[in-house]
């Protein structure tokens, strides 16, 4: 049994992201292709391509996640935000084609995440990238559980490596129950182990930290 | 839930045993126990009865549907449905264990059972993962559990768990505003 010492804070998933998981906090950090609706004075310095004291209206760059929802206003256009590629019409028909052939991890890797947060953002297509992460979910589901569920005492690198972050956690707790019951089954969880904190832990040499 | 856990339930369960000494009646917080005489059938629950087997005190009895032909039926009939069939034993995976790791001496036939049960599972296991397909395909709101045992459950309580609750939250984007207002503190 592979129990964690502490407990993660899962991820928001949708809309409202969670402040303290980590997950949402490496989320954030996405960058989103922006374009800018008025003159931002004195901030040319930021933007490295001009020489300008201003950025001027029109010009289109990358911002993280945070930042675009925080300028973003609906009322007094700050920016407008593009949606990423793979939100876009073209990759939405490849999902609801096949949801399984799609490497999630290249493409996101926080596909679910970064495209429930795109939906803060005004745009007609917000009802289709909604339902289409519904039916990505729905479709790739199945895969996510069988592997999930047969891949006892194996490399499972080869499983994951094309899994989303947030099938990724489904993975490690399908896993948890596979293994629990799998050991049980061979008369394992019947015997006294030590502590992984017990295991790990070493005493810290005061020479080893002073320089 | 961990399954060491489902075993402790399991061992409240009652089975036959025939004790080669003789006792008074017991009196535990969880029932009257005996009187046991030699040679005498008496019901105790799992734990007692492994406990005096381990001290060579007693013969246990098979409860009645731990027989190969029985099993074999009931292996036939789970694989011809498409529903649970009803088991003979709601712990009848963790008694199969319990009882032919402890007293496979007194179970004719203990490895042929093993593998009856053994396949039975797997069915099972099978079935309910192709019904949590379904029910995540069809997005559901609710299911019967009929006839499933809790082991079965437990063994895929977290993972469906986990992703009801991330389908959940992609439904609620499909009616924006309808997430607003409810945060979570930590």
């Amino acid at each position: 049994m592979d129990k964690q010492s502490y407990l993660p804070v899962q991820p928001g998933v949708g809309m409202e992201d969670n402040f303290l998981s980590l997950d949402d906090i490496l989320l954030s950090h996405q960058r989103l292709p922006i374009r800018t609706e008025c003159v931002f004075p004195r901030l040319g310095f930021l933007e490295k391509s001009t020489d300008t004291q201003d950025i001027p209206l029109g010009t289109k760059m990358e911002l993280p996640l945070w930042l675009s929802k925080g300028l973003y206003e609906r009322k007094r256009k700050v920016l407008s935000v593009e949606l990423p590629k793979m939100y876009r019409e073209g990759w939405r028909t490849v999902f609801t084609a096949d949801p399984n052939v799609v490497d999630l991890h290249k493409m996101g890797p926080y596909y679910y995440g970064l495209g429930s947060q795109m939906l803060h953002f005004d745009s007609p297509e917000n009802p289709d990238i909604a339902q289409t992460l519904l039916q990505t979910f729905i479709g790739r589901f199945r895969r996510t559980m069988d592997s999930s569920q047969n891949a006892y005492n194996e490399d499972t690198s080869a499983l994951v490596e094309r899994l989303d972050c947030l099938e990724k956690a489904l993975f490690r707790s399908g896993q948890s129950g596979l293994n629990g019951f799998q050991s049980w089954e061979k008369g394992q969880a019947s015997q006294l182990t030590a502590s992984n904190l017990v295991l790990n832990y070493r005493k810290r040499k005061i020479t080893d930290l002073q320089p | 839930m961990d399954p060491s856990e489902v075993e402790f339930l399991a061992e409240k369960e009652v089975v036959k045993i025939i004790p080669n000494f003789s006792l008074d009646k017991v009196y535990l917080i969880g029932g009257d126990l005996g009187p046991f005489n030699p040679g005498l059938p008496v019901d105790v629950p799992v734990w007692l009865a492994l406990n005096l087997k381990q001290r060579q005190k007693c013969r246990i009895v098979p409860p009645d549907w731990m027989d190969v032909e029985k099993l074999e039926e009931m292996r036939e009939l789970e694989r011809k449905e498409n529903t649970f069939t009803p088991v003979p034993s709601p712990y009848y995976m963790e008694l199969t264990k319990l009882l032919l790791n402890h007293a496979s001496d007194n179970i004719p036939k203990a490895d042929e059972i093993r593998t009856l049960v053994k396949d039975i599972w797997d069915t099972r296991i099978a079935k309910l993962r192709l019904s949590a397909d379904s029910f995540i395909t069809q997005q559901e709101a609710h299911a019967k559990l009929d006839n499933l045992t809790l082991m079965e459950i437990n063994t895929i309580r977290t993972f469906l768990l986990d992703s009801l609750n991330c389908m959940y939250k992609l439904r609620s984007n499909l009616q924006p505003g309808s997430s607003k207002g409810q945060f979570t503190d930590y």
